[in-house]
């Protein structure tokens, strides 16, 4: 038989389906309007998964202005012996400095202003200001030795969410709606929520959680606190939802009229897309009521869980999403750039978070569904050693720092109780086991079962994939 | 984009087996994807990363003979080492490894035996072949064909055994044409002529209607946005805003003049350097400051100049040329025969412009040029003459009135209480070259004593005193006044930036401030007269606040009441309204302290510039202090002989006289002013844009490693130039308008196609060629190639002229096809890549919102000028901004009514009606936009407070003009919408939605109410629950398929 008929016949009717007869917020499907014999998931890449995935799920907590990583976890008791010291040359050695302190004469280091304790089977250091993440210190994974070449917060959070300091780039999230599709047709494979902290706000653009060159149904939705959770979801004032359906019967019926005219399979599409904005308001409204949720998982979470648009309350929101099948939840707190004033400010953002993330995991965990959820936690870099502006007896700032910086992880097949990476004595240079952010993204990707080199879309003549076209790898030393 | 790759797949497929298998291959459509996706990477143009010294895309490197074991052997498959290394079973051996995934299909292993079978011919990659004008191909359906463009896709069709799809009736084709060449829906009395036209060529007289209205070129410019990225904001960082929508203006109206695409290239890429100096192509050149610019404190000024750089590289190539040069940045192209040396040539014609990389995060950034007020050039054309007769009116007027100036001149007397008074106690002119030279003119004996740093400066008539730190004057033996005594002291002051400090001043500050001063606080000035500061004392100060750097009369009269509504403040010869600090003066104000002139006797000093200071033992009169200013000048004069006047001095007299006097001169003076004053308005530039400008000096252009612009390699300098594969640019400057003018070569084998593949893109939904952003070897093989090539020699030999290829496209059959879906042919053609019918898309965000305001008639139809704000959900722009402080504030008025290409475009947060509808972020160049379907686009057009208030208004249409019966209502409302008449069905299903929705209302005024107070436009007098119940009814029409779909 003349080959190129075979390949023609080997292209089978789901991969027809797939590509040319879905529909699709984030990414979501509707297979069954084609009488697909599909599952009710699916509608992403036909190859994807490219092996058995640990995670069907992620939820990023991303703290954006660069939190402190030696604030945090990057403690070590001999920081106290170099305080107050000039920062030897030996160690900053050439490293380019922001426009902010380049300028500046001197370099003291600063130890934390806060104690340290070790906590866990493995004696790990958590700061005193994160009382309930010491408490999951068995749980998570600590990565110390995060890094990136961005030294400025546009580059580096552009950077860290799609894959290079270029614009133009989809997301993370929305790579993993294009590859996987979505769970739940109901709701967007790609959620985002937003919180601010009290410290001072770096910006945040939607090309963050954007599609870049994939089509735009991948593209994250941004969930808000308040009337209208998804953009336009409320029906006006003056509009209850009996009008809302008959109105919407109408129009169905008036749609099928123009499909037995023109024959489009568009139109029907519109007619499900309709529908599926119909249901959109009642099952986004009943996603966001966190009415139903007993006293003791608030409690978890902390007490801002009931005060909607706040972290802990987008944390427990984010549980709730998890169960319905939205595939990745970004979740941005604000607010971590300290240039001054650590001290202070830093124990704000600290206290916004810690008990929200601590409870978010152990929720998890619960629930049953950390085994299958990734949770990761952390900014776009971290902070030097040495203080931005004058250091006096307790006050102090930082600058950007994009050499080393410290995420965790939880969940997933994520190693429980451990620490990965070594930085040196001034937390300034890596000593062992570096992880390049996008060694991070490789290695969130393969946790949800894809070959980040196989992962591609052809744009503009190139296979472009979610790591970009430097070298990565899988950080498989931090897996189970 | 992949389900259109797919369709391609399907196309070629079905035309290979469709041809047999034993047709020739053709290297360029079928063997050239297969080499260029699994084997370039390695063996292809980039010589770094080149294997075995292989080049397969160069045919001289692949057949040559390598020691006796050729890779290629023409007719020998089972001799060549390619055939061999793709079909080896050692996974070690075979090509591609394993490990790029990169495995070949069985087909495609049978396509290359087959090419080696027949001669492994190469050929130039087709694009980089000059495009010739292909003869019409032979056909059978001569009758379907209207024009050119129809014998080529009929030649395609027939060739499959296919037929093309009839017409669409004139209801469907002037809504698709319309929408196509405007971007809006036909009105009414629109579709009715067309209708009702039954003369010849009815349809070509529409289009030619359409391409010559405004809304052409705002539809056009809309799309060239995308691709220009164009934004009202600058993108990185804090994204704060700029004024860049002159240059937007001017891409409008050069559609709109259907200005030549040769000529409307070189002025966007070097409008500035086109000699001639001409403002409207240096707006043009803004054209490249669209991209986006950092304000980031920490960031490196060079990292993003070069950015800037690589983004018009990027931006340029693509949109001219279909190249994906950016690859060159970092390394020889893996694909196309571009070098990384060449890629830094073509870099070379950007690297020269001045701009910075730190820009501004708020407004324009250098270099940027004035823009005139273009839009009032024909009324400033007109009023220009008006005003020169009003100034010969007022010069014939000044003639007239001469003999009565004269005889006013020799009868009038002075006004002596307007004369500058005699009794001065002091007067200090400072007019000496020298301060040591300074003298009373009233007390000579007095001494005056220049301390610390003074200086005689030229002041606003002839020299004054300048004081800087710690200078001031000391006069004896003046200004001993007491509380009860009468005075008034001042002079004229120029205050610097901070000039805070007592200009004259005779206190002991000792003494609890005992004394008396003139003090400049900030920009105000009080008096302090005091016995014991603070409770015994008068201070009082301006209200207002006066601009340094002007030279201003300041003086205080005093009345001797102990009373701080003694005490007045003059600035410029006229009385100021002042605030009472203090007002407890009791008793005596006397110290043997000396006047001080620039502090008091300790400390306040004054910075800034004084003249012509006068003490008086007397309250002044207002008129004798305006005398003293110089504002009078008028009785001093008159006060000299008519005879003894000099000629200035007459001069001033007749202007009092026609001024204050004439009373036919005062009328033509104010009309001429009037006038004069609209004129500099005309004339006045009412922005300014960013456009390129070059270094005076140029900047010397590197090649950078891996594209960092931190590792330049200095060791070689590159001058500018255009890449070795394509045509010479050898004939024009090396500068970037020669690199301009070389685009638009007709010789380039690019840009026309390129360009009218955008053109098809946007009517039919799909290029020619589907990579419309990659014309290189990794790009696809055009579905009709003589057609493109056809259309493209057609555009350059017509001059570049845009309307015509547009008119040539929309006139064709091909075109104007029924978009009806034959259920025959879908599955094997579902994206329509033959063009067996007419096209049928979901419109654009913006058009869809451009046809909810003009079907209810709100839409404003202004063109061009600023961003506007419409309405949008609260708290997007500040829940993601720096430090949460950039606040949406929407707009009112017509500006919630503009066409949606105007929406203020922040590219950080952009509005979201038209992001839902898959615009770009416009952060970067693009060329195509997504057309998804998702229930977010549902939620906009059902819920949006735009559309809400759109189809409330709408109702108010219905019911005023919809005619007097609900069907003759019905009938209007669903055509207004659609375009075309409403089937029984839509009636019964309209009366239906109708009736339940008034039932409801009237049950439920409340609800109503509500309803009908979303947004600003005011509500319509008809009854409400009727209002409401149509509310609902036209909220049903605008989200139609055929409302939001043009067929």
């Amino acid at each position: 038989m003349d080959p190129i008929a075979v390949a023609h016949q080997n292209l089978t009717r789901r991969q027809l389906l797939s590509h040319a007869g879905r529909l699709c917020i984030g990414g979501a499907a509707f297979q069954q309007l084609l009488n697909a014999e599909q599952p009710v998931h699916a509608a992403g890449l036909p190859q994807l998964p490219h092996f058995r995935p640990q995670a069907k799920r992620v939820i990023y907590l991303f703290f954006s202005g660069g939190p402190s990583n030696i604030d945090t976890f990057d403690f070590k008791p001999a920081l106290r012996n170099i305080h107050g010291t000039e920062l030897p040359e030996s160690i900053r050695n050439g490293q380019r400095l922001t426009g902010m302190t380049s300028g500046q004469k001197a370099f003291p280091c600063v130890a934390p202003m806060f104690k340290f304790q070790k906590h866990g089977q493995h004696g790990t250091y958590v700061s005193e200001l994160l009382p309930q993440i010491a408490s999951i210190v068995d749980e998570i994974t600590i990565l110390k030795t995060v890094n990136t070449e961005a030294i400025n917060h546009d580059p580096a959070i552009t950077f860290i969410n799609t894959g290079t300091q270029q614009l133009g780039r989809p997301s993370m999230g929305a790579w993993l709606s294009y590859g996987l599709g979505s769970m739940n047709e109901d709701l967007p494979a790609y959620v985002v929520m937003i919180s601010k902290g009290r410290g001072q706000s770096q910006a945040l653009y939607s090309r963050l959680w954007g599609s870049g060159f994939l089509p735009s149904r991948h593209q994250g939705v941004r969930f808000r606190s308040g009337t209208d959770p998804v953009l336009f979801l409320a029906n006006p004032p003056g509009i209850e939802a009996d009008t809302r359906r008959r109105m919407l019967d109408g129009l169905a019926e008036l749609n099928q009229e123009n499909l037995d005219r023109f024959g489009d399979p568009e139109t029907q599409a519109r007619i499900a897309q309709y529908e599926l904005a119909f249901r959109m308001q009642t099952s986004v409204p009943n996603l966001m009521d966190l009415s139903s949720e007993p006293k003791n998982v608030l409690d978890l979470y902390g007490p801002n869980a009931g005060k909607p648009g706040t972290f802990a309350s987008n944390c427990i929101l984010a549980r709730r999403m998890a169960e319905r099948g939205v595939s990745f939840i970004q979740l941005f707190h604000r607010g971590w750039d300290q240039h001054g004033n650590l001290p202070k400010l830093l124990r704000f953002q600290c206290e916004d978070i810690d008990h929200p993330a601590a409870g978010l995991v152990k929720d998890l965990k619960q629930r049953g569904m950390l085994d299958d959820t990734l949770v990761i936690c952390g900014g776009e870099f971290g902070r030097t050693i040495y203080s931005q502006g004058a250091l006096t007896e307790n006050n102090h700032g930082r600058d950007h720092h994009g050499r080393c910086f410290t995420t965790w992880m939880a969940g997933a097949g994520v190693k429980r109780g451990f620490e990965y990476g070594v930085t040196d004595d001034y937390c300034y240079n890596i000593v062992r086991d570096p992880v390049h952010i996008r060694d991070l993204s490789a290695t969130v990707l393969h946790q949800l079962g894809i070959d980040y080199k196989r992962l591609t879309f052809k744009h503009q003549g190139l296979e472009h994939r979610p790591t970009g076209v430097e070298p990565c790898r899988v950080v498989k030393e931090i897996l189970v | 984009m992949l389900q259109k790759h797919f369709y391609v797949i399907i196309l070629v497929f079905s035309l290979l087996r469709s041809a047999g298998a034993q047709e020739r291959v053709d290297f360029n459509r079928d063997v050239r994807p297969i080499l260029a996706a699994a084997c370039f990477h390695c063996h292809g143009p980039d010589a770094n990363h080149r294997e075995a010294d292989l080049r397969l895309d160069d045919r001289a490197n692949a057949h040559a003979d390598r020691d006796g074991s050729p890779v290629i052997v023409a007719g020998d498959p089972s001799s060549s080492t390619i055939w061999q290394r793709i079909t080896s079973e050692d996974e070690d051996e075979r090509m591609p490894p394993l490990e790029t995934k990169k495995e070949l299909s069985t087909a495609q292993r049978d396509i290359i035996r087959r090419w080696l079978e027949q001669g492994a011919v190469y050929d130039t990659h087709w694009s980089f072949q000059a495009a010739e004008r292909p003869a019409l191909p032979t056909i059978q359906r001569v009758e379907s064909a209207t024009n050119p463009i129809d014998y080529f896709v009929l030649a395609g069709l027939e060739k499959r055994g296919r037929k093309p799809t009839k017409q669409a009736d004139r209801e469907t084709i002037i809504r698709r044409v319309t929408f196509d060449l405007t971007g809006l829906p036909p009105t009414l009395e629109e579709i009715d002529r067309f209708l009702d036209d039954t003369q010849p060529h009815a349809y070509e007289r529409l289009v030619e209607r359409l391409l010559s209205s405004q809304a052409f070129g705002e539809r056009m410019a809309l799309t060239w946005m995308d691709a220009a990225r164009y934004g009202d904001t600058s993108v990185y960082h804090a994204d704060g805003p700029r004024n860049m929508w002159p240059w937007r203006d001017w891409v409008i109206n050069a559609y709109n003049n259907n200005k030549p695409f040769d000529e409307f290239t070189i002025e966007q890429l070097a409008g500035d350097l086109i000699p001639g100096d001409d403002v409207r192509a240096k707006i043009a050149s803004g054209f490249n400051r669209n991209h986006g610019t950092t304000d980031e404190g920490g960031a490196i000024d060079e990292e993003y100049r070069v950015e800037y750089v690589v983004d018009r590289v990027k931006t340029v190539s693509t949109i001219w040329l279909g190249l994906t040069m950016e690859c060159g940045q970092c390394h020889d192209h893996k694909y196309d025969p571009l070098t990384q040396r060449e890629y830094y040539q073509f870099f070379a014609f950007f690297n020269q412009t001045e701009d910075r990389g730190m820009q501004t995060r708020n407004g324009n950034a250098k270099p940027f040029v004035d823009v005139p007020n273009f839009r009032d050039q024909r009324l400033l054309k007109e009023r220009e003459p008006v005003l020169a007769t009003a100034t010969r009116a007022l010069a014939s007027r000044r003639s007239a009135a001469e003999s009565s100036f004269q005889s006013w001149q020799s009868t009038t007397e002075p006004d002596l209480r307007r004369l500058p008074p005699n009794d001065a106690v002091a007067h200090l002119p400072l007019d000496a070259a020298k301060t040591a030279e300074y003298r009373d003119l009233v007390n000579s004996d007095g001494k005056i004593t220049a301390n610390g740093e003074t200086e005689s400066v030229q002041a606003h008539h002839g020299r004054g005193l300048k004081l800087q730190a710690k200078g001031f004057l000391e006069v004896s033996a003046v200004g001993d006044f007491d509380n009860d005594d009468e005075f008034s002291y001042g002079a004229w002051l120029k205050l610097a930036k901070n000039s805070s400090g007592a200009a004259i001043a005779k206190m002991d500050t000792a003494q609890s401030f005992r004394g008396y001063d003139l003090h400049v606080q900030g920009r105000k000035f009080a008096a302090h007269i005091i016995h014991s500061w603070p409770d015994k004392a008068i201070k009082v100060v301006t209200k207002k606040d006066f601009a340094p750097n002007q030279w201003r009369h300041v003086f205080v009269t005093y009345d001797g009441s102990s009373k701080a509504s003694g005490v007045k403040l003059y600035v410029d010869g006229k009385e100021e309204e002042w605030t009472i600090e203090q007002d407890g003066l009791t008793s005596t104000i006397r110290t043997d302290k000396q006047l001080r002139i620039g502090r008091r006797e300790k400390g306040s000093e004054f910075r800034g510039e004084i003249d012509d200071i006068y003490l008086f033992e007397r309250t002044l009169s207002p008129e004798e202090i305006t005398a003293i200013s110089g504002r009078d000048p008028i009785q001093p004069i008159l006060k000299i002989a008519t005879g003894d006047r000099t000629a200035d001095q007459v001069n001033i007299l007749r202007d009092h006289y026609l001024n204050t006097i004439d009373e036919k001169y005062i009328v033509l003076r104010k009309t001429q002013e009037r006038i004069s004053k609209e004129v500099d308005a005309l004339r006045k530039p009412i922005t300014t844009v960013m456009v390129m400008k070059d270094m005076g000096k140029p900047r010397m252009t590197h090649i950078l490693e891996r594209g960092s612009y931190a590792s330049p390699r200095k060791d070689e300098a590159i001058e500018p130039g255009t890449p070795a594969f394509l045509h010479t640019s050898d004939q024009y400057p090396k500068s970037r308008l020669g690199m301009a003018q070389w685009l638009v070569d007709p010789k380039n084998p690019l840009t026309a196609r390129v360009t009218v593949n955008r053109y098809w893109y946007q009517l039919f939904g799909h290029g020619l060629v589907e990579s419309m952003e990659d014309f290189g070897s990794q790009g696809s093989f055009p579905s009709h190639p003589e057609l493109l090539d056809w259309l493209a020699v057609e555009f350059i030999e017509s001059d570049w002229n845009v309307k015509h290829i547009w008119r040539t496209i929309v006139t064709s059959s091909t075109y104007r096809q029924s978009s009806r879906v034959d259920k025959e042919q879908v599955p094997s053609d579902p994206a329509n890549l033959l063009l067996a019918r007419g096209p049928r898309f979901r419109l654009s965000g913006e058009a869809i919102r451009d046809q909810a305001l003009a079907v209810s008639g709100l839409l404003v139809r202004q063109l061009g000028g600023p961003g506007v704000k419409p309405y949008q959900p609260a708290g997007l722009w500040n829940e993601v901004s720096l430090s949460g402080n950039v606040r949406f504030k929407q707009d009112s008025g017509e500006k919630l009514y503009r066409r949606g290409m105007y929406t203020y475009w922040k590219r950080s947060a952009p509005a979201p009606t038209y992001m839902i509808f898959d615009a770009p972020t416009r952060e970067k160049c693009a060329v195509r936009r997504a057309r998804t379907n998702t229930p977010l686009q549902a939620l906009v057009t059902l819920n949006d407070e735009q559309f809400i208030e759109a189809s409330r208004v709408f109702a108010q249409r219905v019911l005023s003009d919809g005619g007097a019966t609900w069907e003759e209502q019905a009938v209007f409302a669903y055509r207004l919408a659609t375009s075309r008449r409403p089937t029984d069905l839509a009636i019964r299903v309209i009366r239906r939605v109708w009736q339940s929705e008034k039932t409801k209302y009237t049950a439920r005024p409340d609800l109503a109410d509500l309803l009908l107070k979303i947004g600003d436009y005011p509500l319509g007098k008809q009854d409400k629950t009727d209002l409401a119940a149509w509310s609902i009814v036209a909220n049903l029409l605008l989200n139609l398929d055929q409302t939001l779909t043009r067929e």
